[in-house]
């Protein structure tokens, strides 16, 4: 289990950001099977801007990840940083303060 | 927060293509008593802008179609008052002097931290002329858009009201006067006298008797007794500027009258109380100074009660623009001619200069630039050419000697009251040639001396005035 804090302001929103990250997973999956390092880029840079602000500081680090390896067109690591993605979203439970 | 405090919340106008970013911001605005629009594009921002009036526009830079630059483009093409507050994920250079030199409010990087994003949006609604003051604004003299100048202000602010000493530091040319101005005009004070006096500008043997007055007879061509400055700015502010050039045996003086609030001219027995703020300032390592046994430790920490630190102007690029518009115009007003603007080129290359020179520097370059174009428009090479000619804000040897003399002259004048051939005797000339001097540097004796032509610096007995000269002259041929 990985324990995050959250400020409890955003604690109507924490669901919804988080099925957002659930859905970047696919899109990135679906992105890469097209080639698609552009959209990935997009994405990873999205994710790399929100996740600080929500109180998610490693969904930043994973978004920052995925924009350089879209950049280096390196599907490996893209791939290695959506399986830490899922395996963090699975894991994560949030404490509001 | 403070800046809520009305009926009527201010309005933000939140622009961004991702939900969770505006669902963010949205909840922290809100949540600090903010109303928020939003918009999902550029061209929904343009409508949203027109339908709801905005106070302030926090946009992405990097959106599909119409992007955060350009957004910013079209709001200040119809309203270049509107503060527009920038957000990236990529804090890149160019993008960031292109926004400034679009006039943005500030450029924040992604993530950003909720007191961050609170802190930009209400100094950028202050600064903004759309807020109106019950009060004058702290510092309105100044000119900036910076973060870092608006946090300055913002401690200065706090201890401006009080009679707390405060120290400036920065490099020359920064404006550390302009500074420790609006503290004394934003201060119980403002209605008494601000003097400001230039420590490293005036001779040893003068400023002693500048600061802490004489009584007659003191030395030699002290035949009036004089105030003294501590004296002069009772009840207001005495601002030393450049204190790091103030000798060891001054420093000591100075010293007692902090720890005392007594001052004693020099040759009295007498003290003096006196009730004085005492602002501080110099470009140099103060800290350093003491190291070196230069400046007395006890004084340093007299003196550093509450440091404040001017950024140099590299520091606070952003406000380039600004204060580049505001000398344009300052010139054009004095000269009652058409406002002239840099070239975009001009622009942007004034925008990477280092300014060692700082304000005081790009002052000169304006001024430079101005008098030399006879076009409207500045071009890049006389932006390059006039950075060239003020390459440091460094003068001339004839106007850095200029400006002594007119500050010796001042000093003289002040100690005696105005009593030309008093002040002559000190200087080692004859009243002719210090009569000449005076009107070189468009100096007036008569305002110098207290109650008018009738007042201390009545002729001496047997100063015959012409006599005196004609001897002078003899002597000299």
């Amino acid at each position: 289990m990985v324990q995050v804090t959250v400020d409890r302001d955003l604690e109507d929103l924490i669901p919804g950001f988080l099925a957002n990250r659930q859905r970047d997973i696919e899109k990135v999956e679906a992105m890469l099977a097209r080639d698609d390092f552009d959209g990935v880029r997009i994405t990873g840079h999205s994710m790399k801007g929100s996740g600080g602000g929500y109180g998610f500081p490693f969904i930043t680090e994973i978004g920052a990840g995925l924009e350089r390896a879209a950049i280096a067109r390196d599907a490996d690591s893209i791939r290695n940083a959506i399986s830490e993605l899922r395996h963090y979203l699975a894991q994560v439970e949030i404490v509001y303060r | 927060m403070g800046i809520n405090d009305t009926s009527t919340p201010y309005r933000v106008l939140i622009v961004d293509d991702d939900s969770d970013m505006i669902a963010l911001l949205s909840t922290w605005l809100k949540g600090s008593g903010f109303s928020v629009i939003t918009a999902t594009s550029g061209d929904e921002a343009l409508t949203r802008l027109g339908m709801s009036r905005p106070h302030c526009v926090l946009t992405d830079l990097y959106m599909e179609g119409m992007d955060g630059m350009t957004l910013l483009s079209r709001i200040h093409a119809t309203n270049p008052l509107m503060p527009v507050i920038m957000l990236s994920g990529q804090a890149g250079i160019p993008e960031a002097m292109k926004a400034m030199h679009l006039g943005i409010a500030a450029f924040l990087t992604k993530p950003v931290e909720k007191e961050t994003l609170l802190a930009n949006v209400s100094r950028a609604l202050r600064l903004s002329s759309d807020i109106s003051e019950a009060r004058p604004k702290f510092g309105a003299g100044i000119i900036y858009r910076s973060t870092a100048m608006a946090e300055l202000l913002e401690k200065a602010e706090l201890v401006a009201d009080s009679d707390i000493t405060v120290f400036i530091s920065g490099q020359t040319g920064t404006g550390k006067e302009v500074l420790a101005k609006a503290i004394h005009e934003a201060s119980p004070r403002r209605d008494k006298p601000f003097i400001g006096v230039n420590c490293g500008a005036i001779p040893e043997q003068l400023l002693e008797s500048e600061l802490f007055g004489h009584e007659r007879g003191a030395f030699t061509g002290a035949l009036t007794r004089h105030e003294g400055l501590l004296q002069a700015a009772n009840g207001g502010t005495l601002f030393l500027d450049e204190i790091g050039d103030m000798p060891l045996g001054l420093q000591v003086k100075l010293l007692r009258v902090l720890q005392d609030f007594e001052v004693r001219p020099v040759g009295s027995t007498r003290s003096v109380p006196v009730n004085v703020r005492v602002i501080s300032a110099t470009h140099q390592d103060l800290a350093e100074a003491v190291k070196r046994g230069e400046f007395r430790e006890d004084l340093y920490y007299r003196l550093n009660v509450v440091p404040l630190h001017m950024p140099s102007l590299a520091e606070r690029r952003e406000d380039i623009p600004a204060l580049l518009d505001y000398f344009l115009d300052r010139v054009a007003q004095k000269r009652n001619a058409k406002k002239k603007r840099f070239s975009p080129e001009a622009l942007e290359y004034l925008l990477s200069a280092p300014w060692p020179g700082n304000v005081r520097q790009l002052m000169n370059v304006v001024e430079l630039c101005t008098t030399l174009t006879k076009t409207d428009i500045i071009p890049l090479s006389m932006a390059k050419s006039a950075l060239r000619e003020e390459p440091a804000g460094i003068q001339t040897l004839k106007v850095a000697k200029d400006a002594f003399e007119r500050n010796y002259l001042i000093g003289v004048l002040r100690i005696t009251n105005g009593h030309v051939a008093n002040a002559a005797r000190i200087a080692g000339r004859n009243r002719t040639e210090f009569y000449k001097l005076l009107a070189q540097h468009h100096l007036n004796a008569a305002e110098f001396r207290k109650g008018g032509a009738a007042g201390a610096d009545e002729p001496e007995p047997g100063d015959d005035g012409v006599a005196e000269d004609a001897a002078d002259e003899q002597r000299d041929a």
